[in-house]
C-alpha cells in the first residue's frame, strides 16, 4: 500500500463512519414513514415527505426566518468585528488580558448564553427592562416582530468575537511592506483601509464569512432556551423547525426529508458562491 | 410480551394470596383499607423519574410508610424538568436496559405511549389487587388513562385548572365569562394589572385558553372531530385576546405558569388561572408571597367547565421490576394512600377522598371546591398524536393573540391542523 | 506585527476604537456580572432584578454541586478529549497526504468543507436510529462518533493549510538523512506545525464542549454532557433562576481560564497559516 493511502486511509474510514454513512441512511429515512412510536411499522413511502415538506408552508416560513437571521447576524457580526479586530490590534497596553476577556463569549456554550439572555432580557426578572423601564421604555423583546432581532442580538454578542478572531489572524499575518510603501506615498488612513488592508484581507474574510454564516444557519440553542419558535412562528429556525418534528412529535422520516432538502438547498448555495468567489480571485 | 404475562400471573398469584391472608385477619374500619401485592413477597428496586412538582415532595415523603409494608421493595426517584422527562423515557422505552422501572405519564403521552407499546396495559394487575377499587377514581381521570378499552396508567395527581384570586381584592366570585372579563378589567390598576396571563405559544396557551373556550359555553371535540370553527369559540378568543390589551400585565405575551405566578405572588396581578394545587404554594407563609399569603382563594372556571390534567403511574413494557413497581403504585394510588397524600397536600383522584375525615380536615372549602371542578373537567386532547396537536392548535393561538392572523383564521387552521394531525 | 499607519492616524480614530473596545468590554462584563450576583440570591431576591447589595446564600452552588453538573462536566470532557485526540491523529496523517500529495486535488478540500456545510438535523436521525440498532443509545460512545462528525473535518481542515505553510525542505533533509517516510512526518514535520495543531485542538475541542443538539438528541438521560445538563434548568413549568445562574457559571469559569491562556497561541497558531484559503 502507498504510504499516501495508508495516511489517508483512516480519514477515509471515519468520515465514511460518521459522515458517508449516516449521510446515507438519512436519504433512506426520509424514504420511509419512520415514527419514533410506531418503530415496527416502518415501510418505504417514496417521496411522500418531501412532498409533504415542499407542501408545508412552515418549512418555508423556517427557512425564511433562517435565512434573515444568517444574513443580518453575520453582517452585523463582519462589520463589528473587523472594527474591534482592527482597534485591538492598535492596542499597546495590556493587549493580552483585553485580547483574552473579548473573546470569552464565543467558547461559552450557547445554551448557557441562551438562558443567560433569556433572564437578562426577562420582563420580570431582567436587569435591562428593570433598567429600561427607569427611563420610561418599555420593549418587549421577545414579542411580535420583535424576537427575531432580540435573538441575532444575543448571535451578535455571542459570535462576533469569532469574527475578531479570525480577522485579527488575518490582521497580523499581513506583510508590512504594502502598508509602508502606502506609508511613504503619504496616504490617508482611509484610503489605506480601502485600498490595501481590505483587498488583502479578502481571502481571510471570505472564509470568516463563510464560516460563520454556515454555523449560524445551524441556530437551535437561542430558540430552544427562550422562544421556542414563537411568538407564533417568528423564530422557527429550519433546526429547531426539524428537531421539533422528528423528535417531539416523534416524525423522524419527515424530519429527514426536511434536513435532506435543506442540504440541496444549501449546497446548492454553496457551489453558486464558491464558483463566484474562484471567478473573482481568477480575474480580480 | 411473555415476560408481561408472567409479570402478570405471579402479581395475581400474589395478590390472590394476599387476600387470603388479609381476609383472614380483616379490619372493621369502613374508611380506606390497604391493598396492593402481598407484602413482603414483594422484592425489588424500582426507578422512576418524577418532575419537581410538590406532588413529587409528598409522595417521597411517604416513602417510609410504603417500606413499613413493603420493607424489600426499594424506591429510587430521579427528578427531571418537564421537557427532559419525556425525552429520558422514551430513550429508557427504546433502550436495550431500561434506566425506570416505573414511569409518571402526562395526560398527551398516554395514548401515544400505548399504542407504541411502550407501556403494559395495567387491567390484569389492578384486577388482581382487592380492595384497589379503580371505579373510586373520578370519571375523567379514569378516562384519561385508558386507550383503546385498556387501562395503561393509573392516576397520580390532577392538575386541573381553576381560576386563583386575591379575596382581598375580589368581592363576587365571576360566574360567566363576561363577568371575569368586567372583574378583571375593574382590578386594573397603574401598579397591578387585572389577571396574570399565560398566552405563551403552544401548550400553555392552549391550556388557558381551553378554560375561556368551555367558559363561553363551547368545546374542543364535537362528534369525534376537533371543531372550534365556532361562534363560542370565537367569542373566547376575542375575549381572550380584549383581556390581554385591557387587564393583563404589560408585555407578558410569553408568559408561562411560573411567571403568572410571581407576577401574583409579588402584588402586581389580582387574579390568575392556573393549576388547582397552585394555591397552597400561593397561601404558603414561607413562600414567596411574603405578606399575601392566606390571601388567595380557588375558585371553578366560570361557567363551572375547566381544562383537565393528569399525570398516570404507568409500568413500562421492558420494565425490570414490574411486580415491584406495582406494589408501589397499588399502594400510593389506593384509597389510604390517596388520603395520605392528600392531607400533606396533594391534588386528589379519588372521589372517596372528599369524604375522607382525614384529608378534608384540613381546610374543606378548598377540597370542596376542587370536587365541584373534577366534576366538570375535560382534557385538551384525546386520542393519539397529542402532543403535536396540542402544540399546532397552542401555536395559532399565540398567533391570533400577536395579531398575526384574524381570529377566524387561526381557529380555522387550529382546526383543520388538529384533525390532521389526529388523523393520521 | 502590522499597524495601520499609526502618524497619519487621527486622534479620533483611536479614541473611537478605545471607546468601543470599552463598550464591548462592558457588554461582556456585566452579563456574567448578573450572572454571579444572581447564583448568590434567593427566589425572593431575584424578584428583584436591580438588588446589589442583600444578604448572599450558598444554597444555589449546593443545589447545583448536587445536581450532577460536575459529573456532566467530566463527560463533556472525555467526550471531548476522544474526539479531539481521534481528529488530531487522524486528520494529521489525512491531512498531510492531502497538502503534500494532492491527493484527489481541489475536490477533496472541497468535500472536507462540504461535511461542516452538513446541517446537524441530517446526521443526527440516522444517528439516533442506529444507536436505537446497536444499542447504543444514551451513551457517550454515540455522542463522540456524533462529534467526529464536525470535529475532524474541522481539525483536518485547518492542518491542510498548516501543512501546506510547512517548507517542505525539512522533510526532504530528513529523508536524506535517512528517516522513513512516516519516521519525516511524525518526528521533523508534526513538531513544526505543533503550534498549528495546538490551535485547531482547542478549537475542535470548544466544538465539541459547547455542542447541545447531537448531545440532546443522543443522550438525553444518564449519559448527558455539560450543555444537556444546563438545558435541564430551562424549564417552562418552573425555573430555578439562582441555580441556572450557577451552573452557567460552572460551564463558564473553566472555559474563562483556558481561554485566557491559550488566546495568544490561538492568533498566532491560527494566522501561522491555516487562514489561507
Amino acid at each position: 500500500m502507498s504510504f499516501r493511502l495508508k495516511l489517508m486511509l483512516p480519514l477515509l474510514a471515519v468520515f465514511t463512519a460518521s459522515v458517508g454513512y449516516p449521510l446515507l441512511y438519512a436519504f433512506y429515512l426520509s424514504l420511509t414513514n419512520y415514527k419514533i412510536t410506531a418503530r415496527y411499522n416502518t415501510r418505504l413511502v417514496g417521496l411522500k415527505q418531501y412532498i409533504a415538506t415542499l407542501q408545508d408552508p412552515n418549512y418555508w416560513n423556517a427557512l425564511q426566518v433562517t435565512g434573515t437571521f444568517v444574513l443580518l447576524a453575520v453582517f452585523i457580526e463582519f462589520w463589528l468585528g473587523l472594527f474591534i479586530a482592527l482597534a485591538l490590534q492598535k492596542q499597546k497596553r495590556i493587549r493580552n488580558f483585553t485580547r483574552s476577556f473579548l473573546l470569552t463569549p464565543m467558547f461559552v456554550t450557547p445554551i448557557a448564553i441562551g438562558l443567560l439572555f433569556r433572564f437578562l432580557l426577562h420582563q420580570q426578572l431582567g436587569v435591562i427592562p428593570t433598567f429600561l423601564d427607569k427611563f420610561g421604555f418599555s420593549y418587549d423583546f421577545f414579542g411580535p416582530g420583535k424576537a427575531l432581532y432580540s435573538i441575532i442580538f444575543i448571535d451578535v454578542w455571542q459570535w462576533t468575537p469569532f469574527m475578531v478572531l479570525l480577522l485579527l489572524a488575518g490582521l497580523e499575518g499581513l506583510s508590512r511592506s504594502p502598508f509602508e510603501a502606502a506609508k511613504v506615498d503619504g496616504a490617508s488612513a482611509f484610503f489605506t483601509f480601502r485600498k490595501i488592508t481590505l483587498p488583502l484581507l479578502v481571502p481571510v474574510i471570505s472564509v470568516a464569512v463563510l464560516i460563520r454564516a454556515l454555523d449560524a444557519m445551524k441556530v437551535f440553542e437561542y430558540v430552544f432556551a427562550i422562544t421556542r419558535g414563537g411568538p407564533a412562528i417568528q423564530t422557527m429556525t429550519i433546526q429547531y423547525y426539524t428537531y421539533q418534528t422528528g423528535i417531539q412529535f416523534y416524525r423522524l422520516g419527515l424530519a429527514s426529508a426536511m434536513s435532506y432538502l435543506l442540504l440541496i438547498i444549501v449546497m446548492v448555495i454553496v457551489v453558486i458562491l464558491f464558483k463566484r468567489i474562484e471567478s473573482t480571485r481568477k480575474n480580480p | 410480551m411473555r415476560k408481561l404475562n408472567k409479570v402478570a400471573k405471579l402479581a395475581a398469584i400474589s395478590a390472590a394470596v394476599a387476600v387470603v391472608l388479609a381476609g383472614c385477619s380483616s379490619s372493621s374500619e369502613e374508611t380506606a383499607t390497604d391493598t396492593g401485592a402481598a407484602a413482603g413477597a414483594v422484592s425489588g428496586t424500582v426507578r422512576v423519574l418524577m418532575e419537581g412538582v410538590p406532588d413529587t415532595d409528598i409522595v417521597s415523603g411517604l416513602l417510609a410508610d410504603f417500606n413499613a409494608e413493603y420493607p424489600d421493595v426499594k424506591v429510587e426517584f430521579e427528578t427531571a424538568s418537564y421537557d427532559q422527562m419525556r425525552d429520558k423515557y422514551v430513550a429508557s422505552f427504546t433502550a436495550a436496559e431500561p434506566s425506570y422501572d416505573l414511569a409518571i405519564l402526562d395526560n398527551p403521552w398516554v395514548g401515544d405511549f400505548a399504542k407504541a407499546g411502550f407501556v403494559q396495559p395495567l387491567d390484569d394487575l389492578i384486577a388482581a389487587t382487592d380492595g384497589y377499587d379503580y371505579a373510586d377514581f373520578t370519571a375523567p381521570l379514569r378516562a384519561i388513562g385508558e386507550s383503546d378499552g385498556k387501562v395503561y396508567g393509573v392516576p397520580f395527581y390532577n392538575y386541573a385548572l381553576g381560576l386563583i384570586y386575591r379575596s382581598d381584592l375580589v368581592t363576587a366570585e365571576p360566574a360567566t365569562l363576561d363577568e371575569l372579563a368586567a372583574t378583571a378589567k375593574s382590578l386594573t390598576t397603574a401598579d397591578r394589572a387585572g389577571i396574570a396571563m399565560q398566552p405563551q405559544k403552544g401548550y400553555k396557551a392552549f391550556e388557558e385558553w381551553g378554560n375561556f373556550l368551555f367558559a363561553a359555553g363551547g368545546s374542543i371535540y364535537t362528534d369525534g372531530k376537533v371543531k372550534l370553527t365556532t361562534p363560542e369559540a370565537k367569542k373566547a378568543m376575542e375575549t381572550y385576546i380584549e383581556m390581554y390589551k385591557s387587564s393583563a400585565p404589560k408585555n407578558s405575551l410569553n408568559w408561562g405558569p411560573d411567571d403568572a405566578l410571581r407576577s401574583a405572588s409579588s402584588d402586581k396581578s389580582a387574579m390568575l388561572v392556573s393549576y388547582n394545587w397552585m394555591l397552597p404554594k400561593l397561601n404558603n407563609p414561607d413562600g414567596d408571597s411574603g405578606a399575601l399569603a392566606g390571601k388567595f382563594k380557588l375558585a371553578p372556571i366560570p361557567g363551572g367547565k375547566q381544562v383537565l390534567g393528569s399525570w398516570h403511574w404507568a409500568i413500562p413494557t421492558n420494565s425490570n421490576a414490574s411486580d415491584a413497581a406495582w406494589a408501589f403504585v397499588s399502594w400510593i394510588s389506593s384509597k389510604s394512600g390517596e388520603s395520605k397524600r392528600v392531607t400533606a397536600g396533594g391534588a386528589p383522584t379519588r372521589t372517596s377522598v372528599f369524604t375522607d375525615p382525614a384529608a378534608t380536615a384540613k381546610d374543606p372549602d378548598y377540597l370542596a371546591t376542587i370536587l365541584k371542578i373534577l366534576s366538570n373537567a375535560e382534557p385538551l386532547c384525546q386520542g393519539s398524536n397529542c402532543d403535536e396537536m396540542i402544540t399546532a392548535v397552542g401555536t395559532e393561538i399565540n398567533a391570533a393573540f400577536a395579531g398575526e392572523k384574524s381570529v377566524d383564521d387561526a381557529l380555522a387552521a387550529a382546526e383543520e391542523q388538529a384533525n390532521k394531525i389526529q388523523a393520521e | 506585527m502590522t499597524t495601520l499607519n499609526s502618524t497619519r492616524f487621527k486622534p479620533t480614530w483611536t479614541s473611537a476604537g478605545n471607546s468601543l473596545l470599552i463598550l464591548m468590554a462592558l457588554s461582556v462584563f456585566l452579563p456574567f456580572l448578573w450572572l454571579s450576583l444572581g447564583s448568590f440570591k434567593t427566589g425572593a431576591q431575584l424578584n428583584n432584578p436591580a438588588l446589589l447589595f442583600f444578604k448572599p446564600t450558598l444554597e444555589n452552588w449546593k443545589e447545583v454541586l448536587r445536581s450532577g453538573v460536575l459529573e456532566s462536566a467530566y463527560r463533556s470532557a472525555i467526550v471531548g478529549l476522544v474526539t479531539v485526540s481521534l481528529s488530531v491523529v487522524i486528520g494529521s496523517m489525512g491531512a498531510y497526504a492531502i497538502s503534500r500529495y494532492k491527493t484527489g486535488g481541489s475536490s477533496t478540500r472541497f468535500g472536507i468543507l462540504a461535511a461542516q456545510v452538513l446541517p446537524p438535523a441530517v446526521l443526527v436521525f440516522p444517528f439516533l436510529e442506529v444507536s436505537y440498532k446497536f444499542r447504543l443509545n444514551d451513551t457517550l460512545f454515540a455522542v463522540i462518533i456524533s462529534h467526529l462528525s464536525f470535529v475532524l473535518p474541522v481539525i483536518t481542515w485547518f492542518l491542510i493549510g498548516f501543512f501546506d505553510a510547512a517548507p517542505k525542505e525539512v522533510e526532504e533533509q530528513a529523508l536524506v538523512d535517512g528517516l522513513s517516510r512516516f519516521q519525516a512526518f511524525r518526528k521533523v514535520v508534526i513538531p513544526q506545525v505543533a503550534p498549528g495543531i495546538g490551535a485547531a485542538a482547542v478549537f475542535g475541542f470548544v466544538l465539541s464542549w459547547n455542542d447541545l443538539f447531537y448531545a440532546l438528541i443522543l443522550a438525553p438521560g444518564n449519559s448527558a454532557t455539560l450543555p444537556v445538563k444546563i438545558a435541564s434548568f430551562n424549564t417552562f413549568r418552573g425555573v430555578e433562576l439562582g441555580a441556572m445562574c450557577a451552573a452557567i457559571l460552572v460551564a463558564v469559569i473553566p472555559v474563562l481560564i483556558v481561554s485566557f491562556f491559550i488566546q495568544k497561541r490561538l492568533v498566532r497558531g491560527i494566522s501561522g497559516g491555516a487562514v489561507k484559503y
